[in-house]
């Protein structure tokens, strides 16, 4: 599918073009233009993870409960630009066959119809950190797009890497992680502030975000005034 | 301790990389990644009463972490904030950086980190009653929240007191209005820091106060 991505700096969007018979699933709410020609259908889920529970499953991985399905209505090609909510940059992963991805529900932007979106709830274990560490798994053949607060970086894993959980934007299945305290005991984890880790090892590939935005929330929560209601 | 900044001015962010025996300080809850074999030990600033009052009247992060490593590894840190990064290298000799609270990131193991209560001054600067002194040797690393601007101050400088980041001690300051009261009431800018001397200073286009206080009443 053709995607221009458009990064560098903070404004981080794209424009995916869309042949007659392609469809495209993003966050519902991420579109901010459309070619005239182009139909939004309103589902829960893709490729039968939908339904209410398919719904659900997201709302708890801190993603959207719909997604926004597009495609083009009169056999023209069209166009739809995707911005995504937080400052930073946008990137375009090609899953293949032969390798699934997990993606942190709060860095999905969207995703080729071809692909398979399984909600993948991390269960008690992913609330400890007081950060979403749910993931969507990704699979089959097509583009997946990512966001950002901050920067976007990918690497190779070989061995082990640790891994802030509100930093994870996507890797590759066949790393495996375990929820961790930073180093030390509980009570250094409490008083270094640094919260819960991901100690992955293995070897695969991983996207990371520069900037954590449940830490940009925490900080920012305070200044405002309290609730009126 | 080796270091590389990525991502200015907007997305600044920092990753060290530690020979055996090397450690880094940081700001607490800043890590993003890190390689295995890492040791993370919490910090304070002057001792648990410091920390302590500094938390509960300062709104700052009462602790530090050093990570430290006895084989060979890698931390990276990024702010809170989008922003830029900066580093400034203290000498040793000298009187070291004064820093706005909120702008530490960073800082090399031979740097000695102080709060000062700054008294009514600071109270009305809005950058918070404690400022961050630091002294000693090796680098410091600060943030802004938007770009930074960077003056050499020789004779005065008026600065906004929100577009603080961090300047030199050999600069004196006091707070004053802008003119008349009626133009320090009506002209937006509040009261201002009025810089004199000689010395360095890095200030922040974007003030975060700025943007919260726009943005307070959209809160309901």
């Amino acid at each position: 599918m053709d995607i221009d991505v458009s990064t560098g700096g903070l404004f981080g969007r794209a424009l995916v073009h869309l042949e007659p018979g392609e469809k495209f699933v993003s966050d519902a709410g991420a579109m901010f233009r459309a070619s005239s020609n182009i139909d939004i259908d309103v589902t829960t889920g893709n490729r039968g993870k939908g339904g209410i529970l398919g719904g659900l499953g997201r709302l708890l991985t801190g993603d959207t409960f719909f997604l926004s399905t597009y495609e083009v209505t009169d056999g023209q090609p069209g166009e739809v630009g995707l911005a995504p909510t937080h400052l930073g940059e946008v990137r375009r992963v090609d899953i293949t066959p032969d390798q699934a991805w997990l993606c942190a529900g709060g860095s999905f932007l969207g995703a080729e119809s071809t692909l398979t979106l399984d909600t993948r709830f991390q269960g008690l274990k992913g609330f400890l950190g007081g950060e979403s560490l749910s993931l969507l798994r990704v699979s089959g053949s097509g583009a997946l797009l990512v966001s950002a607060l901050g920067m976007l970086s990918g690497m190779q894993v070989e061995g082990e890497l640790i891994v802030d959980t509100g930093h994870v934007v996507a890797f590759t299945e066949g790393l495996s992680y375990r929820i961790d305290k930073v180093g030390g005991g509980w009570i250094n984890t409490w008083l270094s502030g640094e919260g819960f880790v991901m100690r992955f090892s293995g070897k695969g590939r991983i996207i990371l975000q520069s900037h954590n935005p449940t830490r940009f929330g925490q900080h920012l929560g305070p200044l405002l005034p309290e609730r009126q209601s | 301790m080796d270091h590389q900044i990525f991502g200015n001015p907007d997305r600044g962010n920092v990753t060290f990389t530690l020979a055996a025996g090397e450690s880094v300080i940081v700001e607490a809850g800043s890590m993003s990644f890190m390689t295995a074999g890492m040791t993370v030990k919490p910090r304070l600033i002057g001792g648990l009463m410091a920390a302590v009052s500094r938390k509960l009247l300062g709104g700052e992060s009462a602790f530090l972490s050093e990570y430290s490593t006895d084989t060979a590894g890698a931390v990276a840190i990024a702010p809170a904030f989008p922003g830029t990064v900066l580093r400034k290298e203290l000498k040793g000799e000298g009187a070291g950086l004064l820093l706005a609270a909120g702008s530490f990131l960073a800082c090399g193991p031979e740097v000695r980190l102080t709060t000062e209560y700054g008294g009514g001054r600071s109270w009305f600067s809005g950058t918070g009653p404690f400022i961050l002194r630091a002294t000693g040797s090796g680098p410091v690393f600060f943030n802004s929240y938007g770009a930074v601007v960077e003056r050499v101050v020789q004779g005065s400088l008026t600065v906004d007191t929100g577009h603080l980041v961090a300047w030199e001690p050999t600069l004196e300051y006091r707070i004053r209005g802008m003119g008349s009261i009626k133009k320090t009431l009506f002209s937006g800018e509040g009261l201002v820091m009025a810089f004199t001397g000689s010395g360095r200073i890095f200030l922040q286009t974007r003030h975060l106060g700025g943007f919260v206080r726009w943005l307070s009443p959209f809160c309901h």
